[in-house]
């Protein structure tokens, strides 16, 4: 049969050159106190007191307020256990020097320190970090982080959350990304975005139509989606954080659908569903050319690519066998072996840490997420039967993961940690939300 | 067998260069958080001498401010912290892209948009069972009828849209409604119609006809559904 088709595509990653700065901070070198890979259940106590105001302007009360994020960013993280709502810490070295030994006693193990200032739009946070466990009080950090206007003032405090975990682990945290996902209004489906905790919340699209699976590239700069918006289920990007370029650009186009979007880990290719050969296989697409490469050919229906952190890999969705299954292949597409024998297992998302693949099943007419390792191994149940619980997604640092769930009526999204411990609505909206997706880190 | 060769191509024209253009954009609007490394702020941080320099959106601006009075003081502590470090570059500088602006043209079937088409009582839908795609034998007499509508109204154009019920994940849900409506169309194929005038859509579980949770709405909503256009 004769193709007449070619494929639209986008010069995707011409647009925007992910800067790769490393912010001065992280160049740094750190001890490491918390080994985050461990996953162990041993927290370290920090407390988080109020900042001391050094100029009379702060109306917005961020003395207090951004030491509460901070906290809660920090509980979030399951690495600390928060002393929070403690009063600033005095300013005589002495008095301070009795309250870190109180907090000690009580078991801190670090303490935050904060002066803040606010001058007109700019709320400026002069911030130390001590190690209470050091018989001197050792100070860890000390920097100055600002933001502007003020209602930017989350953003700083998630961005001191973010080094305080990186000063105890030697990574960056997970507080400054962003949630991208799918709300329902009335019969149309649009793109919203969040921060990472919720707060935030704005929409993307306004296609009046059904969109669907939103990714978020690995350069943090564009989400490519499945959208009906121009009649047929084609392939899409929408670039969120730049609102001269709200269009939503053609990545793909062939007869038939252009579906479940997965990037490569270097963020140059994207592997999708197609069927205009006959029925769903998967491809990749090299970004900014139409070198579209089949990776699937048989009968039954392939979808669900997702990548190994390495590129090497991908695992998909296929009931090649019947029920439709797990299964991982090459990313060339040889070398196909099956990973899961449920009777309806999809939506595979591979960790970014690479260890682990997060999956739906359903089983007895539910759904839950499940784990299983690359290797077909250790495979256990996240979630148990409170209403149904599909879409997963990682964040970048590849301990939680977010989804959606009907377990408190219609769809909302909840996170838990890969162990599938710590499961918390994270949004409480009046239209459902669902199949999110977890930017990376800001660059 | 698909996709037909429609006789209209339109040409889609890539405008890299006008992406390209864009690029030198600031990555982020301008509310903008800042580190700075080390400096401090004085009890005159009001007048804006704090750390951090006014760098780019993400950016970071270091500071030599050594100090200039200090903010409280801890123990053990320096006061204002180490030395500031040289300013990060800034995102968003112009000049990271350079960039040709090749300009291709590219050809893509022009399928009939879906909205050309119209509901008709003439034609039946048909179901599936449940996670399956294969036309049942208790459907095969609906087709018939509808080939024969068909082959009676021969210059209508067909559209067939697969649907699943919700029982499903988005993605295979949209593969299984691409394959119902595949399965419907290479039947009425089988029964002498012209796979050129039928297109198909799949919505997956996105457009369920019946919206309760149960066994009978599911059914109605595991279809192959019809549309025309004369």
């Amino acid at each position: 049969m004769k193709l007449v088709v070619a494929c639209v595509l986008v010069a995707g990653l011409l647009l925007v050159p992910p800067p790769v700065l490393t912010p001065p901070s992280y160049s740094q070198g750190v001890d490491v106190f918390l080994n985050v890979t461990q996953g162990g259940t041993k927290k370290l106590g920090i407390a988080v007191p109020e900042f001391v105001r050094v100029s009379p302007q702060d109306e917005g009360n961020f003395a207090r307020v951004i030491p509460e994020i901070i906290g809660n960013d920090l509980r979030f993280s399951a690495l600390f256990t928060v002393v929070a709502n403690e009063p600033p810490l005095p300013s005589d070295p002495e008095a301070v020097r009795k309250r870190f030994a109180d907090l000690a006693a009580a078991g801190a193990h670090a303490a935050m320190q904060g002066f803040l200032a606010v001058a007109g739009q700019r709320v400026t946070v002069e911030f130390r970090l001590y190690d209470l466990t050091n018989p001197q009080f050792r100070q860890i950090a000390s920097k100055s982080f600002w933001a502007e206007p003020l209602r930017n003032h989350r953003g700083l405090a998630h961005r001191i959350s973010d080094e305080i975990v990186y000063q105890f682990t030697g990574e960056r945290g997970i507080a400054e990304t962003k949630i991208a996902y799918v709300t329902r209004s009335g019969p149309n489906k649009e793109l919203s975005m969040m921060d990472y905790d919720g707060f935030n919340q704005t929409s993307l699209t306004n296609l009046q139509s059904i969109s669907i699976s939103p990714v978020w590239s690995p350069s943090d700069s564009t989400i490519a989606f499945t959208s009906f918006f121009k009649g047929y289920p084609y392939l899409f990007r929408i670039y969120p954080f730049n609102p001269r370029r709200r269009e939503p650009e053609l990545i793909s186009a062939w007869p038939g659908i252009n579906s479940a979007p997965a990037w490569s880990p270097d963020g140059k290719s994207i592997a999708l569903t197609l069927s205009y050969p006959g029925n769903p296989e998967i491809y990749t697409l090299r970004l900014g050319t139409s070198d579209f490469r089949r990776l699937t050919n048989n009968r039954g229906i392939d979808t669900d690519p997702t990548w190994s952190p390495t590129g090497r890999e991908i695992a998909f969705t296929s009931d090649r066998n019947g029920p439709a299954q797990v299964w991982v292949m090459d990313a060339e597409g040889a070398n196909p072996r099956r990973l899961t024998t449920g009777s309806y297992d999809t939506q595979p998302r591979w960790s970014p840490r690479g260890d682990t693949i997060v999956f739906t099943r359903r089983a007895a007419g539910g759904f839950d997420l499940w784990a299983i390792a690359p290797d077909g191994s250790n495979e256990r149940r996240l979630t148990n039967g409170q209403g149904a619980n599909r879409s997963a997604a990682w964040a970048p640092n590849g301990r939680h993961v977010v989804f959606e769930s009907s377990r408190g009526g219609r769809y909302q999204l909840y996170t838990m940690l890969a162990d599938g411990s710590e499961q918390q609505p994270l949004t409480r909206n009046r239209d459902e939300a669902l199949s999110p997706t977890w930017s990376p880190r800001p660059q | 067998m698909n996709g037909r060769p429609w006789q209209v191509t339109f040409t889609v024209v890539l405008l890299f260069g006008a992406s390209v253009l864009l690029a030198g954009c600031p990555k982020k609007p301008a509310p903008a958080a800042g580190t700075g490394p080390g400096g401090a702020a004085g009890p005159g941080a009001a007048s804006g001498t704090a750390g951090g320099g006014p760098g780019g959106p993400g950016s970071s601006g270091g500071g030599d401010s050594a100090a200039p009075g200090t903010i409280g003081s801890g123990p053990g502590g320096t006061m204002g912290g180490g030395p500031g470090g040289p300013g990060g570059p800034g995102t968003g500088g112009p000049g990271a892209m350079a960039g040709g602006a090749p300009v291709t043209g590219t050809t893509i079937p022009a399928l009939p948009s879906p909205r050309e088409f119209v509901e008709t009582s003439a034609l039946r839908d048909v179901h599936f069972d449940f996670d399956r795609y294969e036309v049942r034998a208790q459907d095969k007499p609906t087709l018939d009828e509808n080939a024969k509508w068909l082959k009676q109204n021969g210059t209508a154009l067909l559209l067939i849209e697969g649907h699943a019920d919700e029982r499903g994940t988005n993605e295979y849900n949209l593969a299984l409604g691409e394959r119902r409506a595949k399965a419907t169309r290479d039947h009425l194929v089988s029964l002498g119609i012209d796979g050129g005038r039928m297109t198909v859509i799949s919505y997956g579980e996105e457009r369920p006809l019946c919206t309760e949770r149960t066994e009978a709405c599911w059914a109605q909503n595991r279809r192959g559904h019809f549309l025309v256009k004369q």
